[in-house]
C-alpha cells in the first residue's frame, strides 16, 4: 500500500506540475480565442525558450532567469510578426487547418534549427539550488519546482490583470467575442490580435525559461508538450482560459499520482484517456462555449 | 487489368443510350484509368534504369509514400480532413503484420490482409470519437493518437518488442538484396494503382460527391440529407485500410520495425505535405508531391548526413507550400497552362468579337435610322476604350 507521506509529497508536485502546464495552456488559448488558431510551434517556442535560458547561464554562468529579460520581449516581437507576416495571409475559409499545418512546419523548423545549432545532446543547468529541497510537513519539495510554479502563478496573474484591467485587454477580448463588432467601435483588431499573439509567446518564454530549471532538454522535446498541452486545451474546452487553468491543474496532479503505481510513461497516457473521454462524453469540453466544436 | 474493367462498367450504368456513353466519354471519365495505366507504366521503367541496388531501394521508399499520401488524400482531400495521424495506422498495419506472421505463421501476404482489415476496423472506432469534431480539434486528436501509440508500442515491450525493434520474417527468404527491392518495387507499384483506382472510384461515386460537399460546406451538406457522420466515417475507414495495407507491405520490405520510425509524427506530416505539395484536389497530387519530397528527403540524407537540416528543409517547405500554393503545384502548373495555352486567348478574341459585332449591329441599325455615313464612329470610340 502506498504510504500516506508519498501521496501527500505527489499530490503537491502535482499541483505544482499543474500550474506550469496551466501557464503553458494559456497561451494556446489565447491564439485560439484570437483567430481560431492551433498553434502547434507553441511547445517548439518553450523549448526554444528553454535553450535560450540554459545558453545564457552557460556562456555567462547567471542564473537562467535573467534570460527572460530579452527573451520576453524577443518573443513579444515573433509573436506580432508571426501573426503579422504570416497567419494573417491565409484564407480566412481553410485558416484552421492551414494555420495547423504552417506552425507545423515553423515547429520542425525550430527543432531542426536547434539540432543545428546546438547539437542534439541533452543539456541540463546546474544551478547551485538545483539539487536542494525544502520540507512541508513532511513532503520533499525540490525548490526549482517552487520556482517555476510561482513564476507561473505570477505570469498568469499577469495575464489576468492585463486581460481584465486594461485597455488593451478589453480590446484584446472585444476582438475574441466579436471581431467585426470591435472594429466596428474602432478597436484596430489587426494590431490589437498581433498583439496578443505576441503576448501568447511571452508566456512561452516565461514558461520555457521555467521548464529549462527543472528539466532535461534536447531538441525534440516539444513532442513530448504538445500532445499533453492540446490534450488540456481540449479537455478545458477551446478558448477558454480557466477551462485550461482547471483542466491542466487536474491533469498535472492525476499525472503524478499516476506515475506511482504505473511509471512516468504510461502515467503520461492519462492526457490521451482524457482527450478521448472528453471527445465521447462533452466534445465541446468542460468548460468550452459555443466555439469549441466547431474548429 | 482487372481493376480497368471493373470499373469501366461501374462508371457506365446498365441501360444508358450510345449518346449518354458518348458523354460519360467526353466528360473525362475514362481519361483517368488511362492515365493511371500510363503513370503505372512510367514509373515501371525505373528498375530498368537505377543505376544501383540504392536507386532501386530509394525509388521502393517513394513508392510507399506516393501509396501512402494518396491513401491519406481519400480523406484529407476528399473531406478537407486533415489528418496529421495517419501514420498510427500505418504503424499498427506493419507491426499487425509482423506480429501476424512471427505468432500465426500465416503466408506473408495472407498478414498485411488480415492486419490491414483489423486496423480498418481500430480506424472505425477511433474515426468514431475524432470525427465528432471538426477542424483544430480534430487534427489534435489525430496527432495525440500517434503520440499515445508511441508510448504504448515503446512501453509494451514483451510483444512489440519495444526500441530493440520487431524483426518482421522476409518473404523471400533465399532472394538476394537487389532481386528484393525490385520484387518490392512491383508490388508497391500493383498497391499504387490499386490506391489510384480506390481514390477514382470513390472520387466519382455518389459518396466521392457527398465527401466533397461535407469539404465545401459541412452544415450545408447536412441540411440537405447527407449522413455526414457515417460517410466521414466510410472514407476514414477506407483511407485506414489503404494505409495498413502500404505499412504491412513495408513491413514486409524493410524487415525491422522500431516505434520511432512507424509513429513517427514527423514523417506523419510529410505525408500531409506530399498531398498538399501536390495538390489534394487532384487524383496524382499526392503522387506529384510524393516523388518531389520523397527525392529531397533522400538527396538531403545523401547529402547532409544524419543532421537536423532535413527538418528545418521540411519545415520550411510546409510553411511556403501554405502561403503561396495551397493547391499544390499541379494547381499552379493548371493554372500556367491556362495562362500560356490558345485557350485562354481566344476567350479574350471571342468576347471582343462579341463586342464589336455588338457594336456593329448597333451602328447599322443607327445608321439605317440617320440613313448617313457615321458607321465608323462607334467602333472607333470602342478601340479607344
Amino acid at each position: 500500500m502506498v504510504s500516506g507521506a508519498l501521496l501527500f509529497q505527489s499530490l503537491i508536485l502535482g499541483l505544482l506540475l499543474g500550474g506550469l502546464y496551466a501557464l503553458l495552456a494559456a497561451g494556446l488559448t489565447l491564439y485560439f480565442g484570437i483567430m481560431r488558431v492551433v498553434m502547434l510551434a507553441h511547445a517548439a517556442f518553450i523549448i526554444l525558450s528553454a535553450y535560450l535560458a540554459w545558453w545564457f547561464s552557460s556562456v555567462t554562468g547567471l542564473d537562467p532567469m535573467i534570460s527572460l529579460v530579452g527573451s520576453v520581449p524577443l518573443f513579444y516581437g515573433i509573436g506580432y510578426l508571426l501573426h503579422r507576416y504570416l497567419l494573417s495571409r491565409l484564407r480566412p475559409t481553410t485558416m484552421t487547418m492551414m494555420s495547423v499545418l504552417l506552425t507545423f512546419g515553423i515547429a520542425l523548423a525550430i527543432e531542426g534549427l536547434l539540432g543545428l545549432v546546438w547539437t542534439g545532446t541533452q543539456r541540463r543547468i546546474n544551478l547551485p539550488y538545483g539539487p536542494t529541497s525544502i520540507s512541508f510537513l513532511g513532503a520533499q519539495i525540490p525548490v526549482v519546482q517552487i520556482i517555476s510554479f510561482g513564476l507561473a502563478a505570477l505570469s498568469l496573474g499577469v495575464l489576468y490583470l492585463i486581460m481584465k484591467r486594461t485597455q488593451f485587454g478589453r480590446s484584446l477580448r472585444a476582438t475574441i467575442q466579436h471581431g467585426q463588432a470591435a472594429q466596428l467601435v474602432g478597436i484596430d483588431t489587426t494590431k490589437v490580435a498581433g498583439m496578443g499573439f505576441g503576448l501568447g509567446l511571452a508566456t512561452a518564454a516565461i514558461g520555457g525559461a521555467a521548464l529549462s530549471l527543472q528539466a532535461t532538454i534536447y531538441p525534440s522535446l516539444h513532442w513530448h508538450w504538445i500532445g499533453p498541452l492540446m490534450a488540456i486545451i481540449v479537455v478545458g474546452g477551446l478558448g477558454s482560459i480557466p477551462g485550461a487553468a482547471i483542466a491542466a491543474l487536474a491533469l498535472g496532479t492525476i499525472r503524478v499520482l499516476l506515475e506511482i503505481p504505473m511509471g512516468p510513461t504510461w502515467a503520461q497516457t492519462i492526457f490521451y484517456v482524457a482527450l478521448f473521454l472528453t471527445l465521447m462524453l462533452r466534445p465541446q469540453g468542460f468548460f468550452g462555449g459555443r466555439l469549441a466544436q466547431r474548429f | 487489368m482487372p481493376n480497368d474493367s471493373e470499373v469501366r462498367t461501374a462508371v457506365a450504368p446498365p441501360g444508358s443510350t450510345a449518346v449518354a456513353r458518348l458523354r460519360s466519354l467526353g466528360s473525362g471519365r475514362t481519361g483517368p484509368l488511362v492515365g493511371i495505366v500510363v503513370v503505372i507504366a512510367v514509373l515501371a521503367t525505373w528498375p530498368l534504369l537505377a543505376a544501383n541496388p540504392y536507386m532501386l531501394s530509394a525509388g521502393v521508399i517513394v513508392l510507399n509514400f506516393a501509396v501512402f499520401a494518396t491513401a491519406w488524400n481519400l480523406m484529407g482531400g476528399l473531406t478537407g480532413y486533415v489528418s496529421l495521424g495517419h501514420i498510427a495506422f500505418f504503424g499498427l498495419g506493419s507491426y499487425g503484420t509482423g506480429l501476424a506472421v512471427i505468432h500465426l505463421g500465416i503466408n506473408s501476404f495472407v498478414a498485411v490482409l488480415l492486419a490491414a482489415i483489423v486496423v480498418g476496423l481500430i480506424s472505425l472506432l477511433v474515426g468514431w470519437a475524432a470525427l465528432r469534431v471538426r477542424g483544430a480539434s480534430f487534427v489534435i486528436v489525430t496527432i495525440a493518437i500517434v503520440l499515445v501509440l508511441l508510448l504504448v508500442f515503446q512501453s509494451w515491450r514483451s510483444v512489440t518488442g519495444g526500441s530493440s525493434g520487431l524483426v518482421v520474417p522476409r518473404p523471400f527468404p533465399d532472394m538476394l538484396r537487389p532481386e528484393h527491392h525490385r520484387v518490392f518495387f512491383y508490388i508497391f507499384l500493383g498497391l499504387l494503382a490499386l490506391v489510384l483506382v480506390s481514390y477514382l472510384v470513390v472520387d466519382r461515386s455518389r459518396l466521392g460527391q457527398a465527401l466533397k460537399a461535407i469539404r465545401e460546406d459541412e452544415d450545408k451538406a447536412q441540411s440537405l440529407g447527407i449522413p455526414t457522420a457515417l460517410l466521414k466515417l466510410a472514407a476514414f475507414g477506407i483511407s485506414c485500410f489503404l494505409t495498413a495495407i502500404a505499412g504491412g507491405v513495408y513491413a514486409l520490405w524493410f524487415g525491422d520495425l522500431d516505434p520511432i520510425f512507424q509513429f513517427d509524427v514527423v514523417l506523419s506530416s510529410q505525408i500531409a505535405l506530399m498531398a498538399l505539395l501536390g495538390g489534394v484536389r487532384y487524383l496524382f497530387g499526392p503522387l506529384v508531391g510524393a516523388i518531389i519530397v520523397g527525392s529531397a528527403l533522400e538527396y538531403f540524407l545523401l547529402n547532409f548526413g544524419e543532421t537536423q537540416f532535413h527538418l528545418v528543409a521540411t519545415g520550411l517547405l510546409l510553411v511556403a507550400v501554405v502561403l503561396f500554393a495551397p493547391d499544390g503545384v499541379l494547381a499552379l502548373g493548371a493554372a500556367l497552362i491556362r495562362r500560356l495555352g490558345p485557350s485562354a486567348t481566344s476567350i479574350r478574341e471571342m468576347s471582343a468579337a462579341d463586342v464589336r459585332a455588338q457594336q456593329d449591329e448597333r451602328a447599322a441599325a443607327r445608321g439605317a435610322g440617320a440613313g448617313g455615313s457615321v458607321t465608323e464612329e462607334p467602333s472607333e470610340r470602342a478601340s479607344d476604350d
